[in-house]
């Protein structure tokens, strides 16, 4: 493959354009008019959204809460091959596996805690799942970590327990939860 | 001379002006960056800080409080294999060129106790209840305060007679907290940071010299309030001359020079986060950290002040006299006349004439007011100013900073230099 | 001498020598699911079918010897597709429970269906079930749908065992592994069933859902099980052991290891002492070394002039020799500490195969410790010596008593007597209940050691993870006390301090005049270069 050359030629920059000042000058007409339109008019100007005492709507078709499938007979669906908390990036997803009466389920997750506010949504933990046995759906986002309004002595203590309202363990994602008619090996029984 | 005018009045000068303007502005130029910048960006900034109640946030403002509190509390470290002498003496050599400059800073003209302070070609005088020994003495000698008793410099800490090479002296000075906290840090960025404050600063320093002489040879003084005094006469008689009407060049030269100087972006070479994590002063924390920070920001204010009182005017307010509002020179002696005067001529004069009575007559205070507050307000609208400029210029490279410093600015201001020189030889 | 020719390149081997070996060496992987090196070659599944010119059908690559001039294609189009339709055949039935099945990640049947056949499943009939979480052993689970019947674990139980435990049973796509009525797979070396299984069908009850194989992290190093110290894969997540591995390696245990050992790796973490104490209050290194010197030193003084003789140091054999080494330097040159005796766990079973009667991994690197002649003394003559009040002072190492019973009882109650116990372990043990300075020592997982087997083989130990808590190696807590007591020990480099550790030991065991010791001397001498070769 002969390597083609492409020739460009150097822009000349006249005189105003090398002092730098026109352009200086317009920068900060730019900034001025953003910094005194942002005083004058905060509502409209200023784009911060003071989460989570404001919030944004959620669209349609967002997708951020997690919810585990279940069987048919109500039983989690999930078998604790530990692929979704090895793909996900922010290591937020914990499970411990155990042995199942059912020698045909075999293993299930005896624990299964995902911590939402590490979560990135990234949504890759659905994509690994070879069971069809975790999904997001619509729905809100966890609830921010805001302290409860404990007096001022306990605020860590108020913190520290809303933080702990931040993972979702497997109960509590199964209630969100489907029952889902995928089969192993890729086919649907539709 | 007793213990009020050599200890008291000096150590309370010192408390309001240093502590009281300097340090109260540079620590609220902190918040005020961040919300500055925020604005610019269309952000809120900071707001989250409250005290007593969650909702009392005042937009942010108990920031302050509690950086200030962060600062205080946290580990103070040392790397190992550093100085710890030097280590500790750099952010105090950092902070304190930007704080004894405002020693000169002239926050008002010399208050006036004497019988009456009146202009004379755009220059007030004060003439003492006794003239004495002054009354067949030339008209300049009035501000002399070793003659006029009356004289007071109750908003200058310092009336020092080479004022200007004062702050030649210290800004010169201000280098040294910067590379030798980068020596002492033993840490590779702090010493590439510190190698570049040097070669940045003692590159502008310069043209920030060379941009200032013109200056001085229009007004012909190295006292800094004789200079602001100077900048009152009226330029065809309707004009204050202020330095940035007489030396435009300068005024662009020398603010770009001492924002340079202040190691600020786009000049932020010896700090640059994105290649030297903060340069110079990557290994310190805790309050030493805070007196470097504080320290810029003292900076920022010193060069608002230097740049108010040097091509604003100072505590100058347009038109505004000791008497009041004089709207043309027509209203004052000429300046002519005035070199011909003794003291006691011009006196009559001024109170003989109706001719020269103000156009808007003020009472004394209310002058004096005036012109405190209008110099405040400069200088805080020039660290608006410099705020502003920080957060619309990207940064430079450092070949870019050394051409613009060497090859840009120096020239241009020997050309300032030399055009100044030869329009006060013709005119 | 047979030359033959593999994917072009000509090689030279042994007469007897399969294509399998060959290729091998060549850097050709044939893939394969019934052939172990350590084991007969049935030649049963077929995966390692290959093209040899002149030969009409593609023959089994670890069946088939080389002969001259033979010409062998091990990736030609004839070949992949074979392997495929291999693949497929055994697929047919198996019920790729990947998601659940413990092997995931390391399974042979994985791995070559993504390297040659990723297609979907053409079976339309319903898959023939079998069993599934069969106990056929009690360390053993197996899952008959997995299994590819492969017989490398029928045939490790008949050759290597002997115990002839398991066999297949039924016919065609019945077939299953099963053990003879009445039989357990329950003999000692159990477990490298699951390591030979080259798919999920027979797994380690103690592993089990533990921890999944792409999370584990692998370090070359030994078992402390007992003095055969089998080399061994460590594989460890998040700083804590999940199973051993047993580590080729000719000279000591091939590629096996005993059921006893490999569950050994549960010693690491139990009851482990994570920081150093002083009369049960909890302090740094550097103030436990100040202090922990004083109090020694002060114990010696409050004895009076002879205060170094009342001494007693107890070496575990447990530990490295770096550890020993830095352990007999410091009683020696900054106790003054003349009574030496040897501690570690008491003996236990042996077989003829691997597992021996001393359960310390280290004795031989012990004993060469010392020069000849003044090798510590048994542990017995300790308990004799404390009795007879001659002891007043105890510095040991290892929390393990090789005594057992009323002679442990007493030991311990001999221990309260004493006016200074201090203990140096990575366990307590019970002792250190006793002990008024706790210094916590790291396992053999954490740090870098020599340790010379039964055999006087040296292996060198990796460090797997960082040491838990605040323990540190055996040699670094020597070395701190050491310099508080005012002698200090040499190096903080490990290389030099092993180039010192064994220019000692070959000393101690150059003169070499008495039989049984020959043996040792003798295999230690090759003994440096093994340690650096992993
Ligand atoms: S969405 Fe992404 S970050 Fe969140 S749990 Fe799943 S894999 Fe992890
Ligand atoms: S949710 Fe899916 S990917 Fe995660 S452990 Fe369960 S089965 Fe595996
Ligand atoms: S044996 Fe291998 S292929 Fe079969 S289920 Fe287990 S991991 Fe999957
Ligand atoms: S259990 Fe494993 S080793 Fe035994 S025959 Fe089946 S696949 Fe082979
Ligand atoms: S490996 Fe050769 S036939 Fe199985």
């Amino acid at each position: 493959m002969a390597a083609q050359t492409v020739t460009l030629e150097r822009q000349k920059r006249g005189f105003w354009v090398q002092t730098y000042l026109p352009e200086i000058f317009k920068g900060m007409g730019v900034t001025l008019k953003h910094f005194f339109g942002a005083i004058a008019k905060p509502s409209e100007n200023i784009v911060t959204v003071s989460y989570p005492e404001e919030q944004r709507p959620y669209p349609a078709r967002y997708r951020g809460r997690h919810r585990l499938m279940v069987r048919e007979d109500g039983q989690v669906r999930c078998v604790a091959c530990m692929c979704c908390s090895t793909i996900c990036p922010a290591n937020c997803i914990h499970i411990e596996a155990a042995e199942h009466d059912d020698p045909s389920v075999e293993k299930y997750p005896e624990t299964f805690v995902i911590d939402q506010l590490r979560c990135i949504v990234c949504g890759l933990c659905v994509e690994a799942c070879p069971c069809d046995a975790i999904r997001m759906d619509t729905g809100v986002h966890c609830s921010p970590f805001i302290a409860e309004d404990t007096d001022d002595f306990n605020a860590l203590e108020g913190e520290l327990r809303a933080r702990e309202r931040a993972f979702y363990a497997r109960d509590l994602l199964m209630e969100a939860g489907d029952h889902s008619r995928a089969v192993q090996g890729g086919r649907r029984s539709f | 001379m007793n213990f009020i005018d050599v200890a008291l009045i000096p150590l309370l000068k010192i408390g309001v002006i240093v502590f009281g303007f300097a340090m109260l502005i540079g620590s609220m130029l902190t918040l005020a960056e961040r919300k500055q910048s925020a604005y610019i960006q269309r952000r809120k900034g900071p707001n989250r800080a409250y005290l007593f109640r969650k909702d009392l946030r005042l937009n942010g403002l108990f920031h302050l409080i509690a950086d200030g509190l962060k600062m205080l509390l946290k580990e103070d470290f040392v790397p190992h294999g550093a100085n710890r002498k030097l280590h500790l003496l750099a952010p105090m050599l950092g902070l304190m060129p930007a704080m004894v400059i405002f020693a000169i800073v002239p926050f008002m003209d010399y208050a006036c106790t004497g019988a009456m302070a009146a202009p004379i070609a755009g220059k007030d005088y004060c003439f003492p209840e006794e003239l004495g020994a002054l009354a067949n003495a030339p008209l300049a000698e009035l501000s002399n305060p070793l003659f006029n008793a009356d004289l007071n410099h109750w908003f200058q800490v310092a009336n020092i007679h080479s004022g200007l090479l004062y702050i030649f002296a210290v800004t010169g000075l201000a280098v040294y907290g910067s590379a030798i906290a980068g020596w002492a840090s033993n840490s590779k960025f702090s010493l590439l940071g510190g190698l570049r404050a040097s070669a940045q600063m003692i590159s502008y320093e310069v043209s920030m010299g060379l941009s200032l002489a013109g200056i001085l040879m229009i007004y012909g003084t190295l006292d800094v309030n004789e200079l602001v005094r100077e900048q009152g006469e009226l330029l065809f008689g309707f004009l204050p001359q202020w330095g940035i009407v007489l030396q435009p060049l300068a005024f662009f030269l020398f603010l770009t020079a001492s924002i340079a100087e202040s190691k600020r972006a786009p000049f932020d070479m010896p700090e640059a986060e994105s290649e030297l994590v903060a340069g110079y002063f990557t290994e310190y924390s805790a309050m030493k950290f805070a007196v470097f920070s504080l320290g810029e920001f003292v900076t920022v204010v010193f060069i608002a002040a230097i740049v108010s009182t040097l091509f604003l005017g100072g505590w100058q307010v347009p038109w505004l006299y000791a008497d009041g509002f004089h709207f043309t020179a027509a209203s004052m002696p000429s300046a002519v006349a005035a070199q011909q005067l003794t003291v006691e001529a011009a006196q009559s004069a001024l109170t003989a004439n109706t001719n020269f009575a103000p156009d808007i007559a003020l009472p004394y205070w209310l002058v004096v007011a005036l012109r405190i507050g209008g110099f405040v307000t400069k200088v805080l609208l020039m660290c608006f100013l410099q705020l502003q400029f920080r957060w619309t210029v990207p940064r430079f490279r450092y070949d870019q900073i050394m051409h613009l410093g060497w090859k840009i600015l120096l020239p241009l201001s020997i050309a300032n230099l030399l055009i100044t020189a030869l329009v006060i030889l013709l005119v | 001498m047979p030359k033959c020719k593999i994917n072009g390149k000509s090689i030279t081997v042994e007469r007897g020598t399969t294509i399998i070996q060959a290729a091998a060496e060549l850097g050709f992987d044939i893939p394969h699911f019934c052939y172990h090196p350590g084991l007969s070659v049935p030649a049963n599944c077929r995966m390692c079918l290959v093209e040899v010119k002149g030969a009409r059908k593609l023959l089994p690559a670890c069946y088939t010897q080389v002969s001259d001039k033979m010409e062998v294609q091990t990736d030609s189009e004839r070949v992949v597709q074979s392997r495929r339709a291999v693949l497929e055949f055994i697929l047919v039935n198996h019920p790729v429970d990947c998601p659940i099945c413990d092997q995931a990640g390391e399974c042979k049947l994985q791995d070559y269906y993504m390297d040659y056949d990723t297609q979907e499943s053409r079976l339309r009939t319903p898959k023939v079930s079998k069993v599934k979480v069969y106990p056929i052993g009690p360390e053993v689970v197996y899952d008959g749908e997995r299994c590819i019947l492969c017989t490398r674990c029928v045939r490790f139980c008949d050759e290597i065992t002997g115990t002839n435990e398991l066999t297949v049973v039924e016919r065609g796509d019945r077939s299953e592994i099963r053990t003879f009525p009445g039989r357990e797979l329950d003999n000692n070396y159990s477990m490298c069933t699951v390591d030979l299984c080259p798919v999920g069908a027979l797994t380690s009850r103690d592993f089990r859902f533990k921890c999944r194989v792409w999370l584990l992290k692998s370090t070359d190093s030994i078992c402390a099980g007992c003095s055969r110290g089998c080399s061994i894969h460590m594989e460890q997540h998040r700083s804590e052991v999940q199973r051993y591995r047993p580590r080729y390696n000719p000279e000591i245990n091939d590629y096996w290891m005993c059921d006893a050992g490999r569950l050994s790796y549960k010693e690491l973490h139990r009851d482990r002492m994570l920081k150093p104490l002083i009369n049960g209050a909890a302090y740094t290194w550097p103030q436990v070394a100040e202090k922990g010197a004083a109090l020694l030193r002060e114990s010696i003084d409050a004895l009076g002039e002879e205060g170094a003789d009342k001494v007693g140091f107890v070496f575990s054999p447990q530990s490295s020799c770096e550890g020993l080494y830095m352990a007999r330097r410091f009683a020696e040159e900054a106790l003054g500490c003349t009574r030496h005796y040897v501690g570690g766990r008491p003996h236990g079973d042996q077989d003829d195969f691997l597992i021996q009667r001393d359960k310390n991994p280290n004795r031989n690197g012990l004993l060469l410790q010392f020069p000849r002649g003044q090798r510590p003394q048994p542990f017995e003559q300790l308990l004799a010596d404390m009795e007879s009040g001659q002891i007043k002072i105890l510095y040991m190492m290892g929390s393990e008593v090789p005594v057992e019973g009323a002679q442990a009882e007493r030991f311990r109650e001999l221990l309260r007597e004493l006016d200074l116990f201090v203990l140096q372990a990575p366990r307590g043990d019970g002792l250190d209940e006793l002990a008024r300075v706790i210094l916590p020592a790291s396992t053999h997982a954490e740090q870098r050691g020599t340790y010379i087997n039964c055999d006087g083989v040296a292996q060198q130990t990796r460090e797997a993870f960082k040491p838990l808590g605040s323990s540190l190696p055996d040699w670094q807590i020597a070395m701190k006390l050491a310099a508080r007591l005012g002698a200090p020990l040499t190096t903080t480099f490990i290389a030099k301090l092993q180039e010192e550790m064994w220019e000692a030991m070959k000393a101690n065991a150059q003169p070499a005049p008495e039989a049984p010791e020959a043996e040792t001397t003798e295999a230690d001498d090759d003994a440096p270069e093994e340690a650096a070769a992993p």
